[in-house]
């Protein structure tokens, strides 16, 4: 193996991976060629949120991660616990908080972390945390109304 | 991005011993956001990075000293700056200010230490932090040393850091007494970066302004402290008079630059409609 290439382990959606990555790639690079294509490099300046992703409790741009420093650790992307929908992507569906949906994974996996972070935002609240997160085809409205559903849905207990 | 070799250090020492100070291709990588965009878009191509992430929690600590002012480790990532009590009590306006620094993802992987030593002179912390007076403690191969922000900044990307030597500990002296108020003004899309950034510290008796801090960023090749400006306040109390006057050295002594963003004459404008704002906010709130 050679000095810019290095095998490492990731815990991919809970099951654990080797791979082989160059340290000058980037995680969404190398989750591409594992297959797994939810999360997709748009901008490539980590302000659109397309790649967003989950390296143990963290939030991160996948364009601007690179994969050896995911060593050891949890990487989580849309494609974990894929059996069935959560109530963030029910109320996604429900609001019609999307169109073309190319930047819906994203929106989704930063849905979920403002939700843990804050049960109960305000609409400021959520502009204010998805102002990284560019939808193209313009759902921002639908998008607020989908949030706040699926914080009311998380509010009442099943 | 081209090939490169890859190094994780354990301690400071270790990471300063593998820099090469004859060979710029070989530089360390904290969070990376910054550096992976250079390094995307080809303007930086290493053939070594030496990651800080192998550090240890400790390299990005915040600590609160008994003076009032706190120590903040250069690996402290924008998110934990954000979250810290000891940081909203000792300087809010850095609390404020983060909310509009880029967004959750980079702001959960970008580290202080990076932040300021990345020297883009459109970053919003540099000028906050001249404005608080705050230093930066620095390790070296030969030596280790504590500069102002002044000090720091030498130009458009330029910092008065040696090759071999890196930001360690950034450390804000206590603020009682005193209100800081950051703006900054983007005029082509909101999450571009900013023409304008204007940071305002003062330090009141009553009506009377004892001190004055006064920061220009970003429409300037690096943040620049407006001392004439800052005097003109320093002993007085604020009327319209005095402020216009202040406004009116601050865009003399200010060295505004043309770019993309707008004309040096129009950031003129920005700046005597901002500077007036920012002191005015300033002179509203005190920390008890």
């Amino acid at each position: 193996m050679s000095q810019t290439e290095r095998t490492i382990e990731i815990f991919l959606n809970d099951k654990p991976i080797r791979v082989t990555v160059g340290h000058h790639q980037t995680l969404i690079e190398v989750l591409q060629a594992q297959g797994l294509t939810g999360a997709r490099e748009s901008c490539a300046q980590g302000l659109c949120g397309c790649c967003t992703l989950k390296v143990n409790e963290t939030l991160v741009s996948g364009c601007l991660f690179l994969a050896v420093l995911a060593d050891g650790q949890r990487v989580q992307t849309i494609e974990a616990n894929e059996q069935a929908l959560d109530e963030v992507q029910q109320a996604f569906i429900e609001c019609g908080a999307f169109q073309c949906g190319y930047c819906t994974p994203g929106f989704i996996m930063m849905v979920r972390a403002l939700l843990d972070e804050n049960p109960d935002p305000s609409d400021e609240d959520i502009g204010h945390y998805l102002s990284g997160n560019l939808c193209r085809c313009a759902t921002y409205p639908e998008i607020i109304k989908a949030v706040q559903r699926a914080a009311s849905v998380r509010r009442v207990p099943s | 991005m081209k090939a490169f070799e890859w190094e994780q250090p354990r301690d400071w020492g270790e990471a300063i011993s593998m820099l090469d100070p004859r060979d710029l291709t070989v530089r360390v990588m904290a969070g990376g956001t910054a550096l992976m965009l250079m390094m995307k878009s080809g303007v930086f191509q290493p053939t070594r990075l030496i990651s800080l992430q192998g550090l240890g929690q400790e390299a990005g600590a915040i600590v609160q000293e008994a003076q009032g002012g706190i120590r903040i480790g250069a690996l402290c990532s924008l998110t934990a700056l954000g979250q810290s009590s000891a940081v909203a009590t000792t300087a809010p306006v850095i609390i404020r200010t983060l909310k509009t620094l880029s967004n959750v993802r980079v702001r959960n992987v970008a580290t202080l230490g990076g932040h300021l030593a990345h020297a883009d002179p459109h970053m919003d912390l540099p000028p906050v932090m001249m404005a608080l007076g705050a230093t930066v403690k620095t390790v070296g191969a030969r030596s280790s040393r504590t500069l102002t922000m002044s000090e720091l900044y030498r130009g458009y990307y330029e910092t008065a850091l040696e090759p071999d030597e890196l930001i360690c500990e950034i450390v804000i002296p206590s603020q009682v007494g005193r209100s800081a108020v950051y703006l900054k003004c983007s005029t082509r899309a909101a999450d571009d970066w900013p023409t304008l950034g204007v940071a305002v510290n003062v330090k009141c008796d009553g009506d009377v302004i004892e001190k004055a801090r006064i920061v220009v960023s970003a429409a300037t090749e690096k943040p620049i402290e407006l001392v004439a400006a800052q005097t003109l306040l320093e002993g007085h109390s604020i009327s319209p008079s005095r402020l216009n006057d202040c406004a009116e050295l601050a865009l003399a002594q200010a060295p505004l630059v043309s770019d993309a963003r707008g004309t040096a004459s129009y950031k003129k404008e920005l700046l005597r409609v901002y500077l007036k704002r920012a002191i005015q906010i300033a002179l509203k709130g005190t920390i008890s």
